[in-house]
């Protein structure tokens, strides 16, 4: 029938449509807009001008750190693709033991700060790693773990889950009767995969991929542990803002707006190969795992679990680090709790902070989340069509970029937060927010609209319908869209660093600067804190989702 | 038991009329249907009774009052949709309370009413079950109770049986009408499907394109099209288009002509028969004057108690003609050519540009 274009009633929606726009005014717009306008000013007479792009762009210095986010962003894909796309078609197309372990030990990793990663593969494969001399001996000689090395190794094993995850559910939604069907018309094995198999799963597969580039320009933490004398974007843009001597806004501001176009490139490219992704078939039949002929076996169980395990290994490590022996900064013999008892005593108020923010940031987020997916998903208006592409800047724009915004946006009257509790907050929130969104607009899309009109038509008033019989339906979603928010919040690292003040450090700030100063102990025992608490997030989503990994994606 | 009043509804979005100046009645106690094809506007006006769609013109009134802009809450108006619309997460005896609950009736009223309801549409025992436990039929069944549990004025249903499968769909289609019947409750009921709204209205209103056709009884819109598109839509219909008419309206087609004077001043015209109304030769005779003509039979399809020959006359015009009962007699064979007879008490003429029904008898 005729699409319902509903109309802009003064009712409940309404108000939550005006407390929207507000908030992404306030929290989005004009802030991207203050450092939009920093870009085209002069950073000394105020004057507009064009000369920060001039040099961004012209200089050496910022196109070479504009060569490396993109160096960065394809190797990280690539190396996601290269990992993700068998381990995705030996796990669905093959008996493999322990599927479900390997499909949790991938989101825990895909979860845990990438930042945890790249210090712990310093451990591992510095200059006196514990890796590096063993594998020294049995004749595997490693380049340096600072440059590209220990990055594109970082970003691989980070997020190749992404391109696991989706890839895989995709395969699983292919009817095996199309494969068949190419058998039966004469197509090899081969032949099959690369004209069958490969086109009806290659929308999962590049979605995955072009989310793993803009993850990877974005990110700060990693280039900047692992990244030795490689500048990307997000660290040159850092390093301009916060450098004291040659502080430069103009320019810092510059190099961020170049980074938002380069993610927005690539997210565009990401949204339009999901676009024409194309709907799965009727599922007659669902696809059966083969079993493989012994040899063939052990090889794919070996595949398979040597890149789960090396994804899982800097987190092993970060744990096993934790419970070592420790003298002030240096590590003895033995193990003990001596990095837990140091951060209880130098660093509590880092924990309660992280744990505090989170929640408080996760609490509005669902609640304006939940309504703003409402909106999205019921009202098929211009203004809701508005919302779903406003919400995917925060997607889009890295943490740096939004940290740089808020500060130069937040310290002036009547707004002058920075340096507070609650501009962190504020931050988390805005960055998060769309998760509960699309959270709650994605389950609702699975309920029914004739079923909260039947309430209506039954005497309920539209609000009372909506807590009556909408809501308890969509709590599973809302529930697993606040989890997801939790992790994401609690991990922040880049927007954190550029807006906390001492006394409102956050555990992934606290990891950073401890890895920075070389106290590994302590960044470990509150990177095991963190992953402890990432992974009893994950469990509960598992548990409110029914075992879903694509809830991570 | 309600009357319902639907004058001058319009409703348009952009670049498109969904409603366009709908004028009806419904008759207290009546069971009328809306029928047409998808995107002829049916369930918007369905909605826009219910409260769920606001109409741009016209008003709506339930017996005599004016309801345009009473919230669709307190319309006390039962609805029945297409997907049953159940609560997932309540169980039978819950669903059906639910419109007693918010309007706040006493505990023992409900629970009397519910059992009641149940047992009325023969779920009797399953009270205390979840939604998927039953089956699609049962759903519906649980929803039609819901809907009726609150006596509500009107009944709207918005293709309630197109999820079933055929044989549940004839089963609640008769239980429906029955109920309907017994409660005496004014139903509204949309469908796309012609052969349901024959069996089960008292009166049906065909729309296309935000236009209602023709609003009549099943026999009279099967027997006696308003337009072109009501004898295409219902039933199969047998279309001659641009028929030469000669002076007086004399007309040019078949042997024989045939003087129609209801034709003068024609030029041309749109002829119409159903397969059903197409005499054989051989067969039975026709009573009363003809159009007479010869087709070559191209196919013919065996149906058990029926036949279809489809013949081709005159070249080009494809005609469809049904035999009753074709296991009692000999059938003509592919290439064997036949003479054909079209009475004139069952053709229909439609104006050649606008569809029009000519109404040939005096």
């Amino acid at each position: 029938m005729i699409a319902m274009i509903a109309r802009i009633r003064p009712d409940i929606w309404t108000v939550v449509l005006l407390l929207t726009l507000t908030v992404i005014a306030v929290l989005l717009v004009w802030p991207l807009a203050g450092i939009f306008t920093a870009s085209l000013t002069d950073n000394n007479s105020g004057e507009p001008t064009l000369a920060n792009y001039a040099r961004v762009l012209g200089h050496p210095f910022f196109q070479g750190a504009l060569i490396n986010s993109l160096i960065v962003g394809a190797g990280g894909m690539l190396g996601a693709a290269l990992l993700g796309i068998p381990l995705a078609v030996l796990t669905t197309r093959y008996v493999i033991v322990g599927r479900d372990l390997l499909a949790t030990l991938a989101v825990l990793a895909l979860v845990s700060p990438p930042f945890i990663g790249a210090y712990a593969w310093i451990m591992m494969l510095g200059q006196n790693g514990f890796l590096r001399a063993p594998l020294a001996d049995i004749g595997i000689s490693l380049p340096p773990i600072y440059g590209f090395f220990g990055i594109l190794l970082v970003f691989s094993l980070k997020f190749y889950p992404f391109v696991f995850l989706l890839t895989a559910s995709s395969l699983r939604t292919i009817n095996p009767s199309v494969e068949e069907a190419a058998e039966g018309l004469g197509a090899g094995a081969w032949h099959r995969f690369f004209r069958v198999t490969l086109p009806l799963v290659f929308p999962a597969v590049s979605a995955g991929a072009l989310l793993t580039f803009v993850l990877s320009i974005a990110d700060f933490g990693t280039p900047s542990i692992v990244g030795g004398r490689v500048r990307v974007l997000a660290t040159t843009a850092y390093n301009l803002f916060t450098s004291e001597m040659t502080g430069n806004p103009g320019l810092a501001s510059a190099t961020s707006v170049l980074l938002i176009v380069v993610s927005l490139v690539v997210v565009a490219l990401q949204r339009w190969s999901v676009g024409r992704r194309n709907v799965a078939g009727a599922m007659i039949r669902r696809p059966m795992p083969t079993r493989l002929g012994p040899i063939a076996s052990v090889v794919a169980h070996a595949v398979c679990y040597a890149i789960v395990l090396a994804s899982s290994l800097p987190s092993l490590v970060v744990i096993y680090t934790s419970f070592r022996k420790t003298s002030g900064p240096v590590f003895q013999p033995g193990f003990g709790l001596d990095s837990y008892a140091r951060i209880l005593r130098e660093v509590p108020q880092v924990i309660s902070n992280s744990a505090i923010y989170s929640l408080i940031a996760v609490t509005l987020i669902v609640i304006l989340g939940t309504l703003i997916g409402y909106i999205l998903a019921r009202r098929q208006t211009i203004m809701a069509g508005f919302l779903d592409g406003v919400l995917l800047v925060p997607y889009v724009v890295p943490g740096v970029v939004m940290g740089l915004a808020f500060v130069v946006t937040f310290n002036v009257r009547p707004l002058e937060i920075t340096g507070t509790a609650t501009i962190i907050v504020l931050m988390l929130f805005i960055r998060r927010l769309p998760y509960a969104v699309r959270a709650s607009a994605s389950i609702l899309r699975q309920i029914k609209g004739s079923i909260e009109e039947a309430a209506v038509s039954l005497g309920a008033a539209p609000g009372h319908a909506f807590f009556k019989v909408t809501l308890p339906l969509m709590l599973p979603g809302i529930v697993a869209g606040a989890l997801m928010s939790f992790i994401t919040a609690i991990n922040e690292l880049s927007s954190s660093l550029i807006l906390y003040v001492g006394r409102t450090m956050t555990m992934p700030v606290r990891i950073y600067l401890s890895v920075l100063d070389g106290e590994f102990g302590t960044a470990a025992a509150l990177s095991t804190i963190l992953l402890v608490t990432t992974g009893l997030a994950i469990y509960a989503v598992f548990w409110v989702s029914g075992r879903n990994e694509n809830a991570f994606v | 038991m309600a009357r319902v009043d639907l004058q001058h509804i319009g409703k348009s979005y952009p670049g498109l009329k969904a409603l366009d100046d709908i004028d009806l009645v419904v008759n207290s106690g009546e069971f009328f249907t809306l029928l047409g094809p998808s995107g002829c506007g049916k369930t918007t006006l369905l909605r826009t009774i219910a409260g769920f769609n606001r109409h741009d013109s016209g008003q709506v009134l339930i017996d005599g009052r004016r309801i345009d802009n009473m919230p669709a809450h307190r319309r006390n108006i039962g609805m029945v949709y297409q997907d049953y619309a159940i609560f997932p997460h309540m169980t039978v005896a819950d669903n059906i309370a639910f419109g007693l609950v918010t309007r706040h009736r006493p505990r023992r009223e409900i629970a009397e009413r519910v059992t009641r309801a149940l047992d009325l549409v023969q779920l009797g025992g399953h009270a205390d079950r979840m939604p998927h436990e039953l089956s699609g039929g049962q759903q519906q069944r649980v929803a039609l109770a819901r809907a009726m549990v609150i006596n509500p004025q009107i009944l709207l249903m918005d293709e309630p049986l197109s999820n079933l499968d055929a044989k549940l769909r004839v089963e609640l289609r008769d239980d429906i009408r029955d109920l309907q019947r017994s409660l005496g409750i004014t139903t509204i009921y949309v469908t796309h499907d012609q052969e349901e709204a024959l069996v089960i209205s008292d009166r049906i209103c065909v729309m296309q394109s935000g236009r209602v056709h023709q609003i009549g009884s099943p026999h009279e819109v099967y027997s006696r099209p308003a337009t072109l598109f009501v004898a295409s839509f219902i039933g199969a219909m047998n279309v001659i288009p641009d028929v030469p008419v000669g002076t007086g309206g004399t007309l040019q087609f078949g042997t024989g002509l045939q003087l129609l004077p209801a034709l003068a001043g024609r030029t041309s015209v749109t002829l119409a028969i159903r397969p059903e109304n197409v005499i054989l030769s051989g067969r039975d005779a026709a009573d009363g004057p003809a159009i007479a003509l010869e087709g070559d039979v191209n196919k013919v399809t065996f149906a058990g108690r029926e036949a279809f020959y489809r013949l081709t006359c005159g070249g080009t015009l494809q005609i469809l003609a049904h035999v009753y009962r074709p296991d009692q007699r000999q059938l003509e064979g592919v290439g064997t050519r036949l003479g054909l007879a079209f009475p004139l008490a069952r053709l229909h003429a439609f104006d050649a540009a606008d569809g029009r029904r000519i109404d040939l008898a005096p």
